[in-house]
Formats: C-alpha cells, sequence, structure tokens
C-alpha cells in the first residue's frame, strides 16, 4: 500500500490496532500491579460508558468536544501550522460568549443565539490570528507562541471571571454570572451534558470534513501544508491560506467555549475546559490528522473517559488509566513510523547490496 | 496608597517570595536548556517536573528518607531522559507529540499511582528536605530575610546553575552539545556523534526536572504531593529557555523574573488581580521572541552588506 | 617509484535505486596533486566520503598509507591522516574560528575545561606556520566563503592530515580566491609533501594543478591520466562518453515578437548580497535562450525574479508586454508564463501528493474542473490527469501513486507535463534533466523542441552544457550577475562560452 495517495490506508489501520490492543494490555499489567483485577476494571468500563443513558450523553458530547478540537487542529496542520492554542481560544470563546448572554437576558433566543455564537467565533478567530500573522510575518514559531497565548488567556479569563464579570452571588467564586434559563440548549437526554449543540456540532464536522476533502479550497490547504514552496511557486496564496486556516481553527475552538457554556455549565468557571483542547490535539495526533479518522477515534476515547470515570465509581479504579492507556497509544504510533522506517531502509540497503555483488560476478564473467 | 504598593513590593517578602518560586522553575529550565543547546523542541517538562515531584514523594514515603526521595528522583530522571530521546533520538518521532504526550502519561500516571497507593489524591508529611540556617545572616537586616532558611534545593540551584554555565560554556563537551543542535554534521565529520550529546542532553534534562519536582514536593511543600502539582511550571521553564537563549545564569534570572512578578502578585493582591500580574511575563516572553526573530534578521542583512561595502573599499 | 598514498580495491557504494560507484580500483600516490573529475552525479564524492569514512562501501577494500580500513567513520580516517574540506562546509556558525578549528581536540586546562586561550594561539601558530591568514577569535558566520574555507583547510592541518581531499573547492570562489587557493595547495605539496585530492568540474582547473587526473562516469573509473599526457578535449570526451549521442532536433520557423524583456534587473539573494547585478536580457517568440554559468553566478536568483518567486531590486522585467516586476508567482502565471524549477523536490512537486494532485495544481480553480465553483469533480480531474500521464509516457504505479515514490525521471516528467500544459506562451526552464536517465532526457528535448516550434519564448538554464549547446539559439554566459559573453547558434566553440563562464575571455589565463 505504500505510495497510496488514496483509498484506505490498512497499515495505519493495523498499526492503530496493534498499539491500541497493546496500550490496554500494558494497561492491564498496570492495573494487575496497582492490585486491581484487570478483567474487571475493563468491563467496569465498558459498563460505565453504557450502562444508563446519561452516561451515553455524557460520552457523546465529550466526544463533540474532542472531534471539534481536533478537527480545528486537523484545519491548521493541514496548511502546516500547529495550532496549540486551542485551549485559550476555547476559553475566551467560552466567557465572552457567556457575557453576550449575560448582558442579552430576557431577550428572544433566536438573537442571543446567534449573537453569542458570532462573538465565540469572533474572539477565538482573532485570538488565533496572533500567532498566525506572527508565523506568516515575522516567523515566529507557532508553537510557542500559542502554548504561551493558552496561560495568557486562562489568567485573563480567571481575572474577569472573579473581578469585571463576577457573579453576584457572593458564595460562586471565579464564576461569571449565569445565563437566562430561557438562552440554555435544550438537554437531549435528562440529567446528561449532552445538548442540541452537538447537532451543529455535527454540521461543522460535515462541513470541515467536506471543505478539506472535496473542494478546490482543500486541496489548496493541503498543498500549501506539503510543500509552502511549491504552492506559491503554483500561484496559491500561502499566507493569506494560512492566516485563514488559523482564523477558523481558532473560530471553531472559540464554539466549543460557547457549547460548553450553553449547553451545559450555563455560567463560566474553569470546569468550562480542563485541558480539553489538548485532548483533541492528542486525538488528532494518533488519527494522524486524516479528519474522518478524528471523528471516530472522538467517540472511542470519549467512550474510554467517561467508562473510566463509571469504573472509578464502581471498582474503585483511579480514572487516569484513561490517560495512561492514551499516550501509550500515541508513543506506539510515533515510535511504529521510526521502527518501520528504519526496518525498510536497513532491507533497501541489503537489496542495493546484493544488486552490486550481483554486477560485480556479472561484470568479472564477461571479463 | 502608592506609598504602601511600593513598600510591599519592595519588601524582603516579596523577594524571598521570588526565589521560592523562581527556583523550581529554574531548575526545569536549566534542563531545558539542555536540550534546546541539543536542538531538541522540549516541552514535556511539565511531565518531566511531575514525576519527579511524585517519585520524590514516593521515593521518601517508601524510605522514610529525604535523601532516599532525591535518589529515587534521579533515577527516575535518568529513566525518562532515555525514554524521550528513545523517541525524539532513535525513533525521530515528532518533538511535539512526543512532548505533548509525556506531560498527559505523567499526569495519568501519577494521579493513577497516588491513588492506588496512597488511597488518596496525595500525600503529605513524608520526610522533607531540610531548610538551610545561615548563622552569619541572622543579624543582616534586608538579605537574611531574602537568603536565610530556604530549602536546601534554593542553594543547590546557585551551584547547579554555576556547574551548567561551565559545563555549556566552558568545556569540550558544552561545544559538542551546542554543536549538535546548531550544525551535526561538523560533529560527524569530526568523528564524534551527534546523537550522543543529544542522549545526554535528554538526560541532563530528566535529572534537572526531576530535580525541580522533588524541589516541590520534598522541599517546597515539605513532603507532600499533589495531583497536577507542577501547575504549568515546565512551561514557564520553556519560555525561559527560549527567553534566555537557553543560556544557564539567564534562564536562572528569567526564572526570577517570572518568579518576582508571582511574587507581586501575591503581594498586590489586595490592589491588582494576581492573575493579571502573571500575565505580564508571558507577554514579554512572546514580545521577546519577535524582537529576538526580528533583529537576527536585519543583523543578517546588516552584516553582509557591510561585509560586501568593505570588499568593495579594499 | 613513489608510496602509495591510497588505494582503492573494487569499491562498489549502492544507494537505494542508484549505483553510486561501481568496481572503482584507484591507486593516489603521495605527494602528488591528484585531480578527479566527472559530470555531476558521476560518483566522485561519494568515492572521497568512502575514504573519509563518511560512507561504508557495499563492497571493496581501503587502503590508506598501506593500512587497510576496517571500520568506516571519520574518527579512524583523520587518524590515518585523512582530511576532507566538503562542499558544504562543516563549521558552527556561532562558534569562533579556533574554536572549529580544534573541535574534537580541544586543548584543555585542567582536564576537564576548555582552554579558549590555548586553541587560539594554537590557531594562530598554524596561521603563521602555513601563511593562511585569519583571525582566530572571530566567529565563522561572520567570514565570507573564501575565509571559510580557509578555516576548513586549517582545521584538516589542525588535525594531522596528510590527505587532504577538496570537494568542488572552487565552486564558490571568486578567481583571486582561487588563485590563493591553488597557490595554497602547491605550497603544501611541496614543503610538507602531502597528498591532495581535488574534486572538480572545471577543467581548466584540472590542467593548471593537478599532476594526475582520473575521470569517473556514471560510478566507474574510465580513465587515469598525467595531466600533461592530455587536454581539455579529451578529457571532456572521457567525462560525456559520448562523441555524438543525440540526433539533431529538428528547430523550424522564424523567431517573433519579443515575449521577455529583462532590464537593469538587481536581485539579491538568502543573504542579502547582489546575486544579479545590472542584467538585461530579451527572449523572442519561437526561440530558446540560453544561459550558461557555473553555479551560484545569479542564474538561480535571475529565474526566481522572472517568475516572482522573488522580489527584485532594481530593474525591470517584461512578459508578453505586460510589467510583471514585484508580481507575485500566482499574477505572473496568469500572465502567460510557466517554470520548470531548478529544484524539482522543493520547488517543483510535493512528495506527499498523488500524481493525479500535482498535474492539477495550477489549474485546480478552473471552471471544468469545479462544480459550483468550489466542489471539485474527481471523475473529471482523473481523466484528465490520466490523459496527461499517457501522453508524457510516465511510468510509474498509476496517477493514484505518491509522486515522491517515483524515480528521479518520472518525477521530472510529471513537472514538465503540467508546467507544459499551461499552454503558455513563455517557457522558463530550469536543468530540466538533472538526475534524469538517458531516455527520458531525450523525450524531454523533444518537447522543449516541440514548444520553440510551436512559438513559445523559452528561457533555458542548465548545468549540463551540452544540453544547452543543443537546444538553445542563442546562448548567454553570466559571470557574478552580469552577462559576459553572449552567442548565436553554430558561432561559437564550447572553450570560448568556458572562457566566459569564468569571468571573461581571459578566464583561462586569469587562473594560470
Amino acid at each position: 500500500m505504500k505510495g497510496k495517495a488514496k483509498g484506505i490506508n490498512w497499515n495505519y489501520l493495523l498499526s492503530l490496532l496493534i498499539s491500541v490492543v497493546l496500550a490496554f494490555l500494558i494497561g492491564a499489567v498496570i492495573l494487575a500491579i496497582a492490585g486491581f483485577d484487570p478483567g474487571r476494571a475493563y468491563l467496569a468500563m465498558i459498563d460505565g460508558a453504557f450502562s444508563n443513558a446519561r452516561h451515553i450523553g455524557d460520552f457523546l458530547e465529550y466526544a463533540m468536544v474532542l472531534c471539534i478540537c481536533g478537527l480545528a487542529c486537523v484545519l491548521g496542520s493541514r496548511v502546516g501550522i500547529f495550532n496549540v492554542g486551542g485551549e485559550g481560544q476555547l476559553l475566551l470563546g467560552a466567557i465572552v460568549s457567556c457575557q453576550v448572554g449575560v448582558a442579552m437576558a430576557g431577550m428572544s433566543k433566536l438573537i442571543v443565539i446567534p449573537c453569542a455564537a458570532l462573538a465565540a467565533m469572533v474572539t477565538g478567530g482573532l485570538y488565533a490570528l496572533i500567532p498566525g500573522v506572527l508565523k506568516v510575518k515575522v516567523k515566529v514559531n507557532e508553537v510557542i507562541t500559542t502554548i504561551m497565548l493558552n496561560t495568557i488567556a486562562a489568567s485573563f479569563c480567571q481575572f474577569l471571571a472573579k473581578g469585571p464579570w463576577k457573579n453576584a452571588n457572593k458564595t460562586m467564586v471565579a464564576a461569571t454570572g449565569q445565563l437566562d434559563p430561557r438562552h440554555w440548549f435544550t438537554t437531549l437526554i435528562p440529567n446528561s451534558n449532552l445538548s442540541t449543540a452537538i447537532i451543529v456540532a455535527a454540521f461543522m464536522a460535515f462541513l470541515t470534513w467536506y471543505v478539506m476533502q472535496k473542494t478546490s479550497t482543500g486541496f489548496e490547504m493541503k498543498m500549501t501544508g506539503q510543500n509552502p514552496r511549491f504552492a506559491l511557486f503554483s500561484g496559491i496564496k500561502t499566507d493569506k491560506i494560512i492566516i485563514l486556516a488559523m482564523l477558523v481553527s481558532g473560530a471553531m475552538c472559540g464554539l466549543v467555549g460557547m457549547f460548553r457554556v450553553y449547553g451545559v455549565e450555563h455560567l463560566y468557571r474553569s470546569s468550562i475546559s480542563n485541558q480539553y483542547y489538548f485532548e483533541g490535539l492528542t486525538v488528532a495526533m494518533i488519527a494522524q490528522y486524516n479528519p474522518v479518522t478524528v471523528i471516530f477515534l472522538s467517540f472511542f476515547f470519549a467512550i474510554l473517559k467517561i467508562g473510566a470515570q463509571g469504573m472509578e465509581l464502581s471498582a474503585g479504579v483511579p480514572n487516569q488509566i484513561y490517560l495512561i492507556i492514551q499516550t501509550i497509544i500515541i508513543f506506539f504510533m510515533a515510535a511504529e513510523s521510526g521502527i518501520s522506517a528504519s526496518i525498510q531502509a536497513s532491507a533497501q540497503r541489503k537489496k542495493a547490496r546484493a544488486k552490486a555483488e550481483a554486477k560485480q560476478k556479472g561484470g568479472e564473467v564477461h571479463v | 496608597m502608592f506609598e504602601d504598593i511600593l513598600k510591599s513590593i519592595f519588601s524582603a517578602g516579596t523577594f524571598n517570595q521570588m526565589l521560592r518560586s523562581a527556583t523550581p522553575v529554574a531548575l526545569a529550565a536549566l534542563g531545558g536548556a539542555m536540550t534546546e543547546h541539543a536542538g531538541i523542541m522540549n516541552i514535556g517538562m511539565d511531565g518531566m517536573i511531575l514525576m519527579g515531584a511524585f517519585f520524590g514523594a514516593l521515593g521518601s514515603y517508601m524510605f522514610q528518607s529525604a535523601g532516599m526521595g532525591v535518589l529515587t528522583v534521579l533515577l527516575m530522571g535518568v529513566v525518562v531522559g532515555l525514554f524521550f530521546a528513545l523517541f525524539t533520538v532513535k525513533f525521530r518521532s515528532d518533538e511535539f507529540i512526543i512532548g505533548t504526550a509525556l506531560n498527559t502519561f505523567a499526569l495519568g500516571l501519577t494521579s493513577f499511582l497516588s491513588r492506588s497507593i496512597f488511597g488518596t489524591a496525595g500525600t503529605k508529611g513524608n520526610p522533607a528536605l531540610p531548610t538551610i540556617h545561615i548563622p552569619f545572616l541572622d543579624n543582616v537586616p534586608f538579605l537574611g530575610a531574602v537568603f536565610n532558611n530556604n530549602s536546601l534545593f534554593i542553594y543547590v540551584t546557585w551551584i547547579l546553575v554555576l556547574v551548567m554555565w561551565l559545563f555549556v560554556y566552558k568545556t569540550p563537551y558544552g561545544f559538542w552539545l551546542r554543536a549538535s543542535g546548531e550544525k551535526p554534521e561538523t560533529l560527524r565529520t569530526a568523528g564524534i556523534q551527534p546523537e550522543r550529546m543529544k542522549w545526554l542532553a535528554s538526560i541532563l534534562c530528566g535529572i534537572l526536572c526531576g530535580l525541580a519536582g522533588a524541589h516541590l514536593s520534598l522541599g517546597q511543600l515539605q513532603g507532600t504531593f499533589a495531583e497536577n502539582m507542577a501547575n504549568s511550571r515546565g512551561y514557564i521553564a520553556f519560555a525561559c529557555v527560549i527567553f534566555s537563549a537557553a543560556n544557564p545564569g539567564k534562564a536562572y534570572l528569567a526564572a526570577l523574573m517570572f518568579g518576582f512578578f508571582d511574587a507581586i502578585g501575591l503581594r498586590l493582591q489586595d490592589y491588582i488581580s494576581s492573575d493579571l500580574t502573571n500575565i505580564i511575563p508571558y507577554v514579554i516572553t512572546i514580545i521577546m521572541m519577535v524582537y529576538v526573530v526580528v533583529r537576527s534578521q536585519q543583523k543578517k542583512r546588516h552584516a553582509h552588506r557591510s561585509k560586501v561595502q568593505g570588499a568593495a573599499a579594499t | 617509484m613513489q608510496d602509495i598514498a591510497v588505494k582503492f580495491e573494487h569499491i562498489s557504494m549502492a544507494f537505494p535505486g542508484v549505483l553510486a560507484n561501481d568496481d572503482v580500483s584507484l591507486e593516489i600516490r603521495k605527494g602528488e596533486v591528484f585531480a578527479l573529475v566527472g559530470e555531476n552525479g558521476a560518483g566522485k564524492s561519494t568515492l572521497m566520503n568512502i575514504l573519509y569514512g563518511i560512507n561504508t562501501p557495499t563492497n571493496g577494500k581501503v587502503f590508506i598509507q598501506g593500512r587497510q580500513v576496517e571500520h568506516f567513520d571519520p574518527k579512524t580516517a583523520i587518524g590515518l591522516g585523512v582530511g576532507m574540506v566538503h562542499q558544504h562546509f562543516m563549521l558552527v556558525p556561532s562558534f569562533t574560528v579556533a574554536q572549529n578549528i580544534v573541535m574534537s581536540r580541544e586543548p584543555r586546562k585542567a582536564r576537564i575545561f576548555f582552554d579558549n586561550a590555548k586553541a587560539e594561539e594554537q590557531t594562530q601558530a598554524l596561521v603563521e606556520e602555513y601563511g593562511l591568514v585569519v583571525d582566530p577569535t572571530v566567529p565563522v558566520e561572520e567570514l565570507g566563503v573564501g575565509l571559510q574555507q580557509r578555516v576548513e583547510i586549517l582545521k584538516t592541518l589542525f588535525r594531522g592530515a596528510e590527505i587532504l581531499i577538496l570537494d568542488e573547492p572552487t565552486a564558490v570562489l571568486t578567481p583571486q580566491e582561487t588563485d590563493e587557493l591553488f597557490a595554497v595547495i602547491r605550497r603544501v605539496v611541496k614543503e610538507r609533501n602531502m597528498t591532495v585530492i581535488i574534486i572538480t568540474h572545471k577543467l581548466y582547473e584540472v590542467m593548471a594543478i593537478s599532476d594526475r587526473v582520473g575521470v569517473m562516469r556514471k560510478g566507474q573509473l574510465v580513465g587515469v591520466e598525467n595531466t600533461c599526457d592530455v587536454d581539455e578535449k579529451i578529457l571532456s570526451s572521457m567525462m560525456v562518453g559520448r562523441p555524438v549521442l543525440y540526433d539533431n532536433l529538428e528547430k523550424t520557423g522564424q523567431p517573433g515578437e519579443e515575449l521577455i524583456r529583462v532590464e537593469d534587473l538587481v536581485v539579491e539573494d538568502n543573504r542579502g548580497l547582489t546575486a544579479v547585478d545590472g542584467l538585461s536580457l530579451s527572449v523572442r517568440a519561437g526561440e530558446v535562450l540560453g544561459i550558461a554559468a557555473i553555479e551560484g553566478n545569479g542564474q538561480s536568483e535571475l529565474l526566481e525574479a522572472i517568475t516572482g518567486m522573488r522580489t527584485p531590486v532594481g530593474g525591470k522585467i517584461t512578459v508578453c508586454g505586460k510589467d510583471v516586476t514585484g508580481m507575485s508567482p500566482g499574477q505572473v502565471r496568469d500572465v502567460g508564463l510557466a517554470h520548470v524549477p531548478e529544484d524539482r523536490l522543493a520547488t517543483g512537486v510535493s512528495r506527499d501528493a498523488s500524481v493525479t494532485d500535482n498535474l492539477l495544481m495550477g489549474k485546480h480553480r478552473r471552471e471544468e474542473f469545479n462544480r459550483f465553483g468550489f466542489h471539485q469533480k474527481v471523475s473529471t480531474i482523473e481523466r484528465y490527469a490520466q490523459e496527461i500521464y499517457d501522453k508524457f509516457d510516465m511510468r510509474g504505479a498509476g496517477i493514484d501513486t505518491t509522486v515522491g515514490s517515483m524515480s528521479g525521471g518520472n518525477m521530472q516528467k510529471v513537472v514538465i507535463a503540467r508546467e507544459f500544459s499551461f499552454d503558455s506562451p513563455v517557457l522558463i526552464i530550469s536543468q530540466p534533466t538533472r538526475g534524469v536517465d538517458v531516455g527520458a532526457i531525450e523525450f524531454i528535448h523533444t518537447r522543449i523542441i516541440e514548444k520553440r516550434n510551436q512559438g513559445c519564448a523559452i528561457l533555458l538554464c542548465s548545468a549540463d552544457l551540452d544540453e544547452v549547446f543543443r537546444l538553445s539559439d542563442r546562448i548567454v554566459t553570466i559571470y557574478e550577475g552580469q552577462i559576459t559573453g553572449e552567442f548565436t547558434a553554430g558561432s561559437f566553440s564550447k572553450e570560448e562560452i568556458g572562457y566566459c563562464m569564468t569571468g571573461s575571455r581571459k578566464g583561462k589565463e586569469a587562473v594560470q
């Protein structure tokens, strides 16, 4: 399959499968060493995700967050820029959209929701624009700037939630005012986090996939990411497309923040996101930045996470085993390409040597 | 009121707090400077610190000795460094992916082990590192309050800064280390494997970040481990490395700057939110990065221009 | 009669896909200047990298000063007295001259500390001993290429080299610097009885400096001669190995209106140095203008400026009657220009993309390939790609394969096919057949002449002089960013052009 640019990459699927199996095996060893019964723990995990409707709703909501964050990351990496700043964009989008909602309390939902969504997208997008422009115009490493900007955004939101925009209720520390309940997204499964936001998110995911895979804009993005010099040479305005991708990526993250506020928390506080963008980014990495794979893996890891939480309650196993398994998968996937590359190189060397020897022998016969 | 603020900022308490906040960051930044010189972008320091903090506490708990805790951390640092180099140097995996994964892995592993071993999210009251009392500083008014009675590693860090600075700039190995990042082929053609220097840098980074964590759990918090206690210090250390161009001395000063803003944030809580003062060092770092890049571009052009003119003149 | 410094026995070196050295046996005597010549990719550098221990040969033995090399690594080679000055200098830019020179053999204080004062002292002593003047305390990044090369030579001398390999040492040097270098070579050979191996493809340099010369072609050593027994003509026929390989190409039609016009163009290179220095030229429809120049004389920057990849500092560029100075590559393309770039991997293709995607580039916004102006019509695109794939006789695993998995020749066909199918009236072609096999060369040449006969204005640049001669109607030579000569087809000899490429009609004398 090597060298094919189209179709399903079976090599990738195989190594993903092996990595997942190995990660669960290592997870089992760690569980056993820590004194837990791995079989029971894993069963409790499955049970935790599917046993009741509330958990199903929770993992669907979390899959939505992972998926949109992951796709936002894919969008950046498609043009060769790494948006590590999604967390900051998400938080700013959340707090601004929340404040817009608070300020518009009492108005029609039909006006408030679009305004809030717009505010979230503009905030997230503009915040992503800073590293984007710095990368394109000044060539400052975007990974470092976005990491800095994450901390800045987190602190700044914290400041807003404690200060100017703080909740009138004194018992609520570090939280903004609450939304008018009429503006909340409708919950789809009672008591769960799942709201109508997932419908919008599904549409967004489809749109992102469509633009990236099926349109000429997506084609230009792909080519820019693969070889920017070639793209520029062929007449693509690479600077513009990189900045645009960053803008949209930031807007998507901002929107996730809004979903969290209007769908789950109904106000801004730091639990809006617990490094959720980084988990989405992790999913994107494991998916090797393929949008379809991101969508599928989002569900997988959301089930794993919510299942792990259920497992903690029912079997008393710390839910962090989920993080361990997830990162072991990454390590295996990262090592796999390195190992297989070195195997291939040595095979090629061997082949070349055989060829040289054959040629020399052949030459001597003629002489 | 303004006078009160100034008095509060420039008090011995502020500077002592600055020293305390800066030390774990500085230790990690020393490690980050090593990998940076070797040409590895290391954003996995946060995870390395966290693991150092946990294994320090664990060692101290298991052997009921802070010294054994530090020893455990040294061992762990070597293992983590080897692990990091295995992927970034041997397998040539993406440094960013490995760094991010390492951070998440550390968070998962330490939380999991902590809950499994201690039954709760953390542990406290384990044997801690001693504080150092310097008798003659007792009677020195300002400096005594700043520099006396601090945890051991605050002083150890000073020594390490000097040692690492000497290592990087004054020994042949430091030259090889910098060459391995700047132009590895140069080393190869001189008969030295640049990969070896990268492995070495990675191990040193693992050890130093581990010590930063050990200082957090065994020094600063007196034998306490809490979940995610690195609390983004790895990223601050990374900013220090960038800020200081990986010079150990300057990295320490950069860490002091972060510590200073942290300290005045705590001091001025009544006047201004510490969340805002926390932002300042990061903004400065970004501005510095832009400045450094722009200036190096200008300098390069200027150097070549003047050379051309010089050549034309002769 | 003389001692043997280096002996190669049946050396073969295979890289994935290429046999870079094919059963090479060679002896190099102590105290001689040995020149190794051959075209690009003939295997000269590979052979020398084996001697220096960077490459381990797949077959064969190497003896240095009579001792067989067991382990191929630079450390062993250095220990046996081999020093190499690479084409791309192996210097750490931020270190000083002295720090670079003593690397791996640093003088120490108290066993662990680097003794900078002593390093500078030792460097100064070396400088005085060999008369290669350079300031030991200056960072290397502040030196020009000529001085950097001097540092490289000092470095090998510091390591006690008795056999000095110079890989294309004059490629980046001015004639004066070349003179100085040759003076140094003569001195070390005479005074120190050193052995010097110089890799080059400039034949007049071979005549000027060497005692013996070995010629390589396609990985094989095709002959070793005493320099005094041969001349440049004999050497070049040995290098090329094919007196007349090509049939004559049929050129028809008359030149038409002027389509490319460059006036007083000034362009800077990446380092901010003037690369193109007030150059003017023009190309008419139905005409091929060939550029003959040694690499690094501004021809790359000239083509980049015309195609919009680089913004000129001064002057004016007109394409198809329109002022395109300072336009983006996309805008210049819209005016009617297509471009085959010199480095296909860096600029000409995306390795990770399929052949289809690579062929589509630049045309992807066309109406025929898009529904509603944005949705890609996959089947139409694939049909189009397949058509071109067949027309240009590409041989790979089909249009879905990634370009990176194709051979150099087929990859180049992808570039040529894409650029030629724009049907642009102006073609800028650089290194059209670099690293391409013979069959594909013929195919590409035919296509270029076809375009010429159809009335395109073609600006051609190639390191392969025979190619320039074969395809061009007119030839200009460029030296240090300026035109040094202009020739019409049939009215020149190869020597004349060679001299103009080195600065003047007195190029040969200047070197000697």
